[in-house]
């Protein structure tokens, strides 16, 4: 046998600086903004993805997330100067003394939903809450909204399993949320039909899928930012105008749906949208929503509401 | 007392830098809460606090007896030939790349919601230092004590028993105080998807943006992770305070 090329002591003592000198080369690029995305490039940021931010004088990086990424929490920190947030999370941000400011709501009717298989005929949110399992973000206001309307007593809480529908799929009494143009679509494809509660049927309806900054770079760069708001509204006029261009960018970047899901979905959230008001929200539903979360405890006072979102 | 103080000045330090920190304002507390916050949350929340603790130190221990057992028997059988070595080892490599993040909805599908996903997160998780770790130890029986009981005739398994076991302890020892902090880590992973306890506290306080309630649960994983690590020192120091260097002082 043949003996083997060894390192000895001494080269190998030489090599580990070298080791970490490499590792500290993943530096960072110059004056870019950046936009955090809290879930993978899908057609619910495809006017962010349309959107010719160049026109406008900007030079701005998309960063993709995924299940938890912390988007309110990155723009409080400087990680990102704009994220992709829900309406609910800025007012527990702010309450935690995160100032985060909505600049741009895509979504002005809450995507969230309950997806049970159709052969339960269930009727009402409130028989999802009567047998099987029931799989949710506990952590998220509207679960405790449905705990305290219809108590969990009856039904078995599991944690989401983010976009996964393995679990759905396998058992007909689970039931999970959802984003109502999104999980039901991809259920619906491999045969299973499904009933969709949305939860804005509640009367819990946040903005969601807003643009968001913090309100320490919009008092320093209020022309940037009133920029970033023109280049968003066009980029959603745009994509909602046609939406295939952009798909097909998207697809690229996250290929996990195909090219005809991504026309689906974007067909699908357009009554979402409200193109008429694209992006405008009103001083009353912050007020409403800051009231909701004030009596589940979940924010000690109801800020005032022209804190929260800044018209552009 | 003496023994634990060394122990307890950095432990103060860094929680008292850090309390001046946040007061100061150089950190913002939605980022790091302050220590005294993370304090209140655990006397507040505490009576949650602990039930999900004992959840959690289920789930993590019979994890890592499993892989205790589990491993310990693999590399017993990968040290029995070269060849057999050869042909299973790489699939060892598996448990230690294997991202459980990934396979935890897996897990869920295979072994339901609650206490089985946790233990099979924590098994998977801890499993690979205890097999690397038990094996190198076999192999690495010195030379002239295995001549020596093969010139008095000692039969396979009473080579393995009287000497190759006994004399890898070290190692395996080390192998299990890494598995301890691994177990954990997998029993929180699999609560993230498939159960109660810590795991489901972090992530239902991570999105209430609670970070206070974060750092306590975390604190008590921590809590966990050293108690298994103390009791394999306890173990450690039984089996081996007669003839190894590394427990006597």
């Amino acid at each position: 046998m043949r003996s083997a090329p060894y390192i000895d002591r001494r080269t190998f003592l030489k090599l580990v600086p070298a080791a970490g000198l490499l590792a500290a080369c993943g530096s960072k690029s110059g004056a870019k903004l950046r936009l955090a995305l809290n879930w993978k490039p899908d057609p619910e940021f495809g006017g962010f993805y349309a959107a010719d931010y160049a026109k406008h004088g900007l030079d701005v990086e998309i960063l993709p997330g995924g299940a938890g990424t912390p988007t309110v929490q990155m723009i409080g920190a400087g990680s990102a100067e704009f994220g992709i947030v829900g309406a609910d999370e800025i007012l527990l941000a702010r309450a935690r003394g995160n100032d985060v400011v909505a600049l741009f709501a895509v979504y002005q009717n809450n995507p969230m939903g309950i997806m049970a298989h159709a052969s339960r005929k269930l009727e009402t949110i409130g028989d999802v809450m009567k047998s099987g399992t029931l799989a949710i973000q506990s952590g998220l206001a509207y679960a405790r909204l449905l705990q305290k309307q219809f108590g969990f007593d009856h039904v078995k809480v599991v944690p989401s399993p983010g976009g996964d529908l393995t679990g759905f799929l396998h058992d007909e009494n689970f039931a999970q949320q959802c984003f109502i143009m999104t999980e039901p679509l991809q259920a619906r494809r491999k045969g299973v039909d499904v009933k969709v509660f949305p939860v804005s049927d509640l009367g819990f309806n946040p903005y969601t899928t807003v643009l968001a900054t913090s309100g320490d770079f919009l008092r320093k760069n209020p022309d940037a930012v009133k920029n970033m708001v023109a280049a968003v509204r066009e980029g959603w006029r745009s994509y909602l105008d046609n939406a295939a261009p952009t798909n097909e960018k998207m697809h690229a970047l996250n290929p996990t749906m195909d090219a005809a899901t991504y026309a689906e979905i974007a067909e699908a959230q357009k009554p979402l949208i409200e193109a008429s008001t694209l992006g405008k929200m009103t001083a009353e539903r912050w007020d409403t929503l800051a009231k909701q979360l004030k009596d589940l405890g979940d924010i000690p006072q109801a800020p005032a509401a022209d804190q929260c979102f800044r018209e552009l | 007392m003496r023994k634990a103080l060394p122990a307890a000045i950095p432990f103060l330090v860094v929680t008292l830098a850090l309390e001046w920190l946040v007061r100061a304002g150089f950190v913002p507390a939605f980022l790091v809460p302050p220590p005294s916050a993370v304090l209140q949350t655990m006397i507040h929340d505490w009576p949650e606090l602990f039930a999900a603790l004992l959840k959690t130190s289920a789930g993590a221990v019979i994890g890592f007896a499993l892989s205790a057992i589990g491993g310990i028997a693999f590399a017993v059988f990968l040290s029995s030939s070269r060849a057999i070595q050869r042909a299973f080892y790489p699939y060892a490599v598996f448990f230690q790349t294997v991202p459980i993040i990934a396979i935890a909805p897996l897990l869920v599908i295979w072994f339901g919601y609650g206490m089985r996903t946790v233990v099979a997160s924590a098994f998977i998780a801890s499993i690979f230092p205890v097999i690397a770790n038990t094996l190198s130890g076999i192999l690495s029986t010195d030379p002239a004590l295995r001549d020596l009981f093969r010139l008095y005739g000692a039969t396979s398994s009473a080579t393995l028993w009287k000497l190759r076991i006994p004399a890898a302890m070290p190692q395996i020892l080390t192998g299990l105080r890494i598995a301890g902090g691994l177990a954990v880590i997998g029993a929180i992973v699999g609560e993230f998807l498939g159960g109660q306890g810590l795991g489901s506290v972090v992530d239902i306080a991570r999105t209430q943006q609670r970070t206070d309630k974060v750092f306590a649960a975390v604190l008590l994983a921590s809590v966990l992770g050293l108690a298994l690590f103390g009791f394999i020192n306890i173990v450690s120091r039984l089996a081996l305070r007669r003839w190894h260097a590394s427990e006597q002082n």
